[in-house]
């Protein structure tokens, strides 16, 4: 396997509250090759965008990134200063958004928005900036490019935005997209469109992606390789075939049995009881323990670290041996 | 009955919770705990001060007029001789009588204006907002200053004249509220989970718009303070001799060359009351509405 | 944009406004008891020649009354007094009657307009940056210092602060600026200043709640995740966006503006609209205190059109209409 483009080691986050501080990732490891499609799925709150966001620079103020390192063609972006971070982002690695309605300004043209970053990294002149800004709109499959550069956010529709911020995170070709849940906002029909494009744009420019989702379907259509995420924790990752035919964590079990299949009508709907927890204590068991049907003692006394179980798979439970003979 | 009861008391709880909040909300404000402190000493005066003043409004004593201030007179003496220690705790009750009267009035007519529109929606809300935008249009300082001039310049008349013309900003304030309780999104969630309207409006609608209601009450009276004063700039203000700040304030603008004490006397309490007041109108807003306002 | 069909449809919106201002002002100040013949100075005189003789006053009475159009009914009076005001063809003061009520306009109407506009426009050129400042500072001591000023700029009336500025510079200081009377550009620094105070919190603080809510926005993260620099966020996404939001309250911080100049004016003598008015009005001089609140009113709605208009140019969303 290639070096990777990105290598995320020991993340760990945390928000600082009023009166408390939540634990929002803790431990988190991963790593993207070139041209990689990687899906991080989990329930909301289970730390997905905030894992990836942290090593951005792109989250709150009162969100501290603690330790960890992510490594990214070599270089630490946790060890870079502001201004060397934004010399990577929107240059080197690309991020589209959940919204399209809030992540545009409502007040200036889109054109202007897109031009913005090829500007600030200096990777075009204002007129070759200008044009490529009208290829890129095309490229995305907005009609009429040349006419609609001109235009303000509210004169497009949801599906529309959500194709010039495509446009806006490609401008400067970089080797690494985000989509924090690209498709989430948007209509079913649309959603589908969304995705034909950016596989479109990752085969042309074999960019890779992370696409963060909560949607198991956009992940299993779309990814090569996917992480379950819970309580800002690893639970398993594996190879799309593998993941789909041998993925053994109780909670990725969980949460296939929890989901409608379209065509499937003998299938059982089986939610997972409880709800995703909130920490605000640092994790000394499995997390998963309090919603787990098959939870022993040492899930509450001890954290699961992530083991490689085979075929790229990891999986981070204690009871592994049990659970995955029994899936198999 | 046992679970209404324990219900009841749950309510009863929260709500002791949340007016807790709010309090602790306020507190953290040291400013307007500061403010709320010099009004409590303003009202207190504002009732007692007849009994406490040395002298009537009216007295004058020639013989003692343009005076420094000294043991005798605390805040000096003006040309006729009033005592000004005695003008301001006379000011002071006929500033909380016609700031807090004229803001009840602006306030009854804007709420029921404002539940008017609201509530029966159609022809007379479009006419209604229409009197509320007419209101917004020029300043209404100017019809207070054509009513005065009309009613007369004590007491009655001026409260009756600031309070009917500020009634614009509670009618809109009520009519968003009502609005907001027919259509807001809690209002049809706690309706689709099948609870009563009555229960809808004194469990959430009504603690929420009083809560808008007291910090706007709070914002008002400051306001009408001001201008109260303002017409005494012009002359229109409470007839001399009863007193007023304004009148105290204006009339030093004109000799304060020479007797500079019956300028910054007046002027000093009435700034810090004004200060005080709106301390504490924001202190109420930071404590009963914190994400509104700005 | 139908930017022609917007100035129409609102200037008419403002005409009838100021029909019914002038309407409502003129009855209230006509149809109530006491009149021009009651104040003082006049009801004196008048009443001497009452008695000394009766036929003579009499017919004094109606040439006043003639002469003014008091002896039509109310309403032709009043259409006529409507129709007199919008052609600016105001008549005389009873005061004053040597001297047309428009040719004291035409002296007292550029003092106070340069006073309200001056000041509005200091208040903007220093609210704003003070405004950013608090709040890229925010929850620094420089915000609360800032915010706790602004305030106390907005709670202490125009004329507190114009009196204090006279016991500062008329009493403590003088001779550094003078505290009455117009003509040079030093008379205006005081009550300009005094004019400011308030309104440089009131734009101040809009400033401030404005930037901060902007920053949180999420195209805030948008123009970040594209590399942007940040004080390049700061000014194109962040003040940039909040500009256009501040030129809504500019609108009823004027009318605030008109009024306080009356007040200023007053304290420091200046000739403007505002000492006509507590000339006008203590004295029931009917035409001239009807006038300075035509005048000061229309002032008012002038800008707020103005405001409209550049709000409508600024933010693409709005459809002037």
């Amino acid at each position: 396997m290639d070096e990777p483009l990105l290598e995320v080691r020991d993340l760990f986050t945390q928000f600082q509250r009023v009166d408390d501080v939540v634990y929002a990732v803790n431990g988190m490891n991963f790593s993207v090759a070139p041209g990689e499609v990687l899906g991080i799925v989990g329930e909301s709150g289970s730390g997905k965008s905030v894992s990836v966001l942290s090593f951005l620079g792109l989250l709150r103020d009162n969100v501290k990134l603690k330790s960890g390192t992510a490594k990214f063609r070599g270089t630490d972006l946790l060890r870079l200063g502001r201004r060397q971070l934004e010399d990577i982002r929107g240059r080197d690695i690309g991020v589209v958004f959940q919204d399209p309605m809030t992540s545009l300004n409502p007040v200036r043209r889109v054109g202007d928005q897109i031009m913005e970053g090829m500007i600030t990294h200096h990777y075009a002149s204002k007129k070759v900036a200008l044009q490529r800004t009208i290829d890129l709109l095309g490229e995305v499959g907005i009609p009429e490019p040349q006419m609609r550069y001109r235009n303000y956010p509210f004169e497009f529709s949801g599906g529309m935005r959500q194709r010039v911020m495509i446009a806006m995170a490609i401008a400067c070709e970089p080797q690494l997209l985000i989509a924090d849940e690209p498709t989430t906002a948007l209509d079913v029909t649309v959603q589908m469109q969304i995705l034909a494009l950016l596989q479109t744009l990752r085969e042309k420019r074999n960019m890779s992606i992370i696409m963060i989702t909560h949607d198991f379907g956009v992940a299993t259509n779309f990814c090569d390789r996917i992480i379950v995420m819970y309580a800002g924790m690893v639970m398993e990752s594996a190879p799309l075939a593998e993941f789909l035919n041998n993925s053994v964590h109780p909670y990725t079990i969980g949460l296939k049995s929890s989901i409608i299949e379209v065509g499937n009508k003998n299938k059982e709907l089986v939610p997972i009881p409880g709800m995703a927890p909130v920490l605000t204590k640092p994790l000394n068991h499995c997390p998963y323990v309090s919603r787990c049907s098959v939870a022993q003692d040492r899930c509450e006394q001890e954290l699961p670290e992530l083991l490689h179980v085979g075929n790229e798979h990891y999986v981070a439970c204690h009871r592994i041996e049990e659970v995955g003979i029994h899936a198999k | 009955m046992a679970l209404t009861i324990g219900e009841v008391s749950t309510q009863k709880v929260l709500r002791r919770l949340q007016s807790n909040m709010a309090w602790r909300r306020f507190r953290r404000n040291k400013l307007a705990v500061v403010g709320l402190g010099w009004v409590i000493v303003f009202v207190i005066i504002g009732i007692i001060g007849p009994y406490i003043a040395p002298h009537n409004y009216a007295t004058t004593n020639f013989l003692a007029a343009n005076q420094p201030p000294s043991w005798n007179y605390p805040f000096g003496t003006d040309n006729v001789g009033h005592d000004m220690y005695s003008e301001v705790i006379w000011s002071v009750q006929n500033a909380l009588e016609i700031a807090f009267g004229a803001t009840l009035v602006s306030f009854i007519i804007g709420m029921a204006l404002g539940l008017w529109a609201g509530l029966r929606g159609g022809v007379a809300d479009m006419v209604i907002m229409r009197l509320v935008d007419f209101m917004y249009s020029f300043p209404t300082y100017f019809l207070d200053l054509i009513l005065v001039t009309k009613l007369g310049r004590s007491m009655g008349p001026i409260l009756l004249a600031i309070g009917i013309t500020g009634w614009a900003g509670y009618a809109r304030l009520v009519r968003s509220l009502v609005l907001s309780m027919r259509h807001g999104d809690m209002v049809e969630a706690a309706r689709s989970l099948g609870a009563s309207p009555a229960h809808i409006a004194r469990r959430y609608l009504l603690p929420n718009a009083m809560n808008n209601m007291v910090v706007a009450l709070a914002f008002g009276i400051p306001g009408d303070l001001t201008v109260m004063a303002g017409l005494s700039v012009v002359g229109m203000g409470l007839r001399p001799p009863l007193p007023s700040f304004g009148n105290m304030i204006a009339q030093a603008g004109s000799n304060i060359l020479g007797y500079p004490w019956l300028m910054y006397i007046p002027a000093g309490i009435f700034a810090i009351t004004l200060l005080s007041f709106l301390f504490v109108a924001d202190g109420l807003q930071d404590a009963l509405n914190p994400k509104g306002g700005y | 944009m139908g930017l022609v069909q917007f100035l129409i449809k609102r200037v008419i919106a403002i005409l009838i406004t100021i029909i019914i201002v002038l309407a409502v002002a003129f009855t209230l100040m006509h149809v109530a008891p006491g009149s021009f013949f009651s104040s003082a100075n006049i009801s004196a005189q008048m009443g001497a020649l009452a008695l000394q003789s009766p036929i003579l006053y009499q017919k004094y009475l109606k040439m006043f009354e003639a002469r003014y159009g008091l002896n039509q009914p109310l309403m032709e009076q009043i259409v006529q007094y409507v129709w007199h005001s919008l052609t600016f063809n105001f008549g005389t003061s009873f005061e004053n009657p040597s001297v047309p009520i428009i040719t004291q306009l035409k002296t007292a109407f550029p003092i106070s307009a340069s006073l309200a506009v001056g000041s509005t426009i200091l208040s903007i050129i220093i609210g704003i940056p003070l405004g950013v400042m608090a709040a890229l500072k925010r929850n620094t001591w420089i915000d609360s210092l800032l915010t706790t000023v602004s305030v106390m700029g907005q709670a202490i009336p125009s004329f507190v602060s114009a009196v204090i500025l006279v016991l500062v510079f008329g009493v403590w200081f003088p001779g550094l600026l003078p505290v009455n009377g117009w003509g040079t550009p030093e008379n205006a620094v005081l009550p300009i200043i005094a004019l400011s105070l308030g309104n440089i919190g009131v734009v101040t603080r809009y400033m401030r709640g404005s930037l901060i809510e902007g920053m949180r926005q999420e195209y805030i993260r948008t123009a970040q995740a594209k590399g942007v620099r940040y004080w390049s966020i700061v000014w194109k996404h962040g003040i940039r966006n909040s500009l256009t939001a501040l030129v809504t309250v500019i609108g009823p911080t004027f009318a605030f503006t008109v009024v306080n100049t009356v007040w200023v004016e007053n304290i420091f003598s200046i000739p403007g609209l505002g000492t006509l008015m507590a000339s006008a009005f203590p004295s029931d001089d009917i035409p001239l205190a009807v006038t300075s609140v035509f005048i000061l009113s229309l002032m008012v709605m002038g800008m707020n059109l103005l405001v409209d208009l550049t709000y409508g140019l600024m933010d693409p969303r709005i459809q002037l209409k």
